[in-house]
């Protein structure tokens, strides 16, 4: 769980650098932005793959052609997702509040499997799996608790240096580029949380990202499916919009409140949410 | 190595506790000579000193005093874009000098000026129509008709702008450089590269673009670019994701293919969320001999041999011990310093800067590097800089900093090398210091 904590705590205080920036003398600097909103993706991807890749653990292998699996079960992995967020607390230290299911033996070595084979397994297994799991919020739960669990343990296999940035480490088998079967379980968490988030999408950019990724699986794919939100960012900041001052004041100070990850998590919702309009924003550029 | 002692500015800032944002330097840049040390600062001023005659102390190396002082940029408004134009010397370039005066360029973020910096030791006197300051004379008081003659007075240095390359760039200038053809030079900002004729201020050619149609999908931007030393057609330019693109003019109008392509493939062992930032080049610089390469990265140093594209042949850890700290560094926006990188003048040593007032140099030749500090309170003129070293396990030593106790606002990020001696110029926030080596002057 720490890792998704830290997950957060930097996507936080990456969105609190692109407010930032915005007021700085001299005007935007577009390379610190981009910057920022690569560590900000990379920071989402971690935070929103945790329960996919729980949802892993029970299945076999993830492939490129789950994607159409997964946009038919869209809905289901992002039910247990806001319910575990609003328990953790935002201290890396601390633990979560949802009960940490001692390891099983099991689902250890799944997660072994996930992280070191590069098969893809067959698709019907996994569709099979999923089946199981979005039938019990349980089962989901605990597989999603069981999971940063099994990471942490595997982290300090590699001697990872146990410091304030272990979430960095524990991310690591999250972000690492072992093989295909990390990269689509990001792309589709990427993907539902983009579909909620943007309820109101006008264009049909987060469609033709889909087909996309399903297409091809290489992590290039992976990270422009996410570059939606993140690059409406890079947009919106190039163009310097004086009407974006007055329209985003209002939420980053919401955002920036650390005290409680149950509100920053809605937080970077409505952000992401917001961001929506402006995604037809032209580049003043 | 023998220090010569340090410079302040001119408002003895130093002597306050907190430094005045004004005066942080922000470039420092030796000219061909090595006679001439330019330093821009956020100001928007720029101080030349001027390295003593060696004649006046035979057995002393010149040190460097202040020669001139202009202000160089002015704060300015955008009002198109509503945006605030900073008047920090981005970047000094001298040109090679053709006659009495040097001219040097000078960058913000926005426009670049030449400057002429000539001297004047002599003044006409004796005019029949005006008087000594300059007054006309009444006519009715001239009984005769004198030829003016030249009298000699104190030296004054004289600063003049020559030109104005404006509007040029939309997006942040962060590097110029001057063509050996002596007639050219280029300017890059984010995302595309313009070269300009010294002559000519109202057009510039654009050789590089690498802004994508829809900036959607942009990925990279350009951080450093150089011309080759010795051939006029070829320059370099670094990115923010860690390659190195050289490009022939030759070519094309517009250099958006590169005509090598350098860039490491990325170590999966090392990948955190801050592996993008980290491989972000923040200086190249050509060796003087025109065959290497040097970059900087946030955690390493590497050169590059311009026949071998697919990676360094040397790499050096500048502080491998920050890897750990990547996620506090974000947090306080270290991670984003831009530190610069210089050759010696026979390529043999690399230097750039750290933190703590510390800077770090490797030899090439064996290999092995060496941390020495820029502070005032530890080194006296002429003192002998002692080597420093970060504690990061094993026996510790007298004197050993630890990693937590490493003063990450005392930063080393601009600093220059003369041309032809071992003397560096190193800027340490405000303060300028000036090292010479008394026991190897000359290169070897």
């Amino acid at each position: 769980m720490e890792y998704k904590v830290e997950a957060h705590r930097i996507m936080s205080i990456s969105l609190g650098k692109i407010y930032n920036s915005r007021v700085q003398r001299g005007g935007i600097k577009l390379h610190k932005n981009l910057l920022v909103s690569l560590v900000l993706r990379s920071a989402r991807q971690v935070y929103l793959s945790d329960y996919y890749s729980g949802v892993c653990l029970n299945t076999q292998h993830v492939e490129a052609k789950e994607w159409e699996l997964m946009d038919s079960n869209q809905e289901k992995p992002l039910t247990p997702a806001p319910e575990e967020s609003l328990s953790p607390s935002t201290d890396c230290n601390q633990n979560p509040e949802v009960p940490v299911v001692p390891e099983d033996p099991e689902v250890q070595h799944t997660s072994q499997a996930v992280e070191d084979s590069t098969d893809l397994h067959s698709v019907s297994s996994k569709h099979q799996a999923e089946e199981e799991s979005s039938s019990e919020d349980s089962t989901t739960d605990v597989s999603l608790t069981s999971s940063p669990v099994t990471c942490e343990s595997q982290c300090e296999a590699k001697g990872a240096e146990v410091s304030s940035s272990d979430c960095e480490a524990d991310a690591n088998p999250a972000t690492v580029t072992e093989g295909n079967s990390q990269q689509p379980p990001k792309a589709h968490s990427c993907s539902n949380r983009k579909r909620t988030a943007e309820k109101t999408a006008s264009n049909d950019s987060p469609v033709k990202r889909t087909k996309v990724t399903s297409s091809n699986s290489s992590e290039e794919e992976a990270e422009e499916m996410d570059t939606g939100n993140v690059s409406n960012l890079i947009t919106i900041f190039g163009s310097s919009f004086s009407g974006l001052l007055t329209k985003e004041s209002s939420e980053p100070e919401a955002e920036t409140e650390d005290s409680d990850s149950g509100s920053g998590q809605i937080c970077c919702d409505q952000m992401l949410k917001n961001l929506n309009p402006w995604s037809t924003a032209i580049v003043a550029f | 190595m023998g220090e010569d002692g340090e410079s302040p500015k001119l408002n003895h800032s130093f002597l306050r506790d907190y430094v005045t944002e004004a005066d942080v330097i922000s470039t420092v840049e030796f000219n061909q000579t090595g006679d001439l040390l330019a330093t821009g600062d956020k100001g928007g001023r720029v101080v030349i000193f001027q390295r003593e005659a060696e004649n006046v102390k035979p057995h002393i190396s010149g040190e460097y005093n202040v020669y001139s002082t202009f202000q160089s940029h002015e704060p300015d408004f955008d009002y198109l874009k509503s945006l605030e134009i900073e008047e920090k010397i981005n970047k000094i370039r001298w040109l090679p000098q053709q006659n009495a005066a040097h001219f040097l360029l000078s960058t913000n973020d926005k426009t670049i000026k030449l400057w002429k910096v000539s001297e004047r030791d002599r003044r006409p006197e004796g005019y029949n129509l005006k008087d000594e300051e300059g007054r006309l004379k009444d006519i009715s008081t001239v009984t005769s008709l004198q030829v003016p003659v030249l009298k000699p007075t104190d030296l004054m240095v004289e600063v003049r702008p020559r030109r104005v390359f404006a509007n040029g760039h939309t997006y942040h200038i962060n590097s110029i450089s001057v063509n050996s053809d002596g007639e050219t030079y280029l300017s890059a900002d984010d995302l595309r590269i313009n070269m300009w004729h010294l002559d000519i201020t109202d057009r510039s050619f654009n050789i590089v673009d690498i802004k994508p149609a829809n900036m959607e999908d942009l990925t990279e931007v350009i951080t450093a670019a150089e011309f080759h030393p010795h051939h006029c057609h070829l320059f370099v330019y670094s990115s923010s994701k860690g390659t190195l693109r050289l490009c022939d003019m030759r070519a094309s109008a517009l250099c958006d293919k590169h005509a090598k392509i350098f860039e490491e493939p990325e170590d999966p062992g090392n990948r955190s969320f801050f592996s993008e930032i980290i491989s972000s080049v923040s200086d190249v610089k050509f060796s003087h001999s025109g065959r290497y390469l040097l970059t900087r990265d946030y955690l390493t140093v590497k050169v590059w041999d311009l026949n071998m594209e697919k990676g360094p042949v040397e790499t050096y850890q500048v502080h491998e011990y920050l890897r750990s700290k990547l996620c506090s560094l974000y947090e306080n926006d270290c991670i984003f310093d831009k530190f610069e990188c210089v050759w010696n003048s026979t390529d043999s040593v690399i230097m750039t800067g750290a933190y703590n007032s510390f800077f770090r140099m490797f030899d090439r030749e064996t290999g092995r590097g060496v941390t020495l500090e820029a502070w005032r309170e530890s080194s006296k003129p002429r003192a002998v800089l002692r080597t420093r070293r970060v504690y990061t396990g094993g026996r510790r030593r007298r004197g050993d900093v630890g990693v937590d106790s490493l003063d990450f606002t005392k930063k080393i990020l601009h600093m220059a090398w003369h041309p032809a001696e071992n003397i560096i110029a190193i800027a340490a926030t405000n303060n300028l210091y000036i090292f010479q080596d008394r026991v190897n002057p000359e290169n070897q």
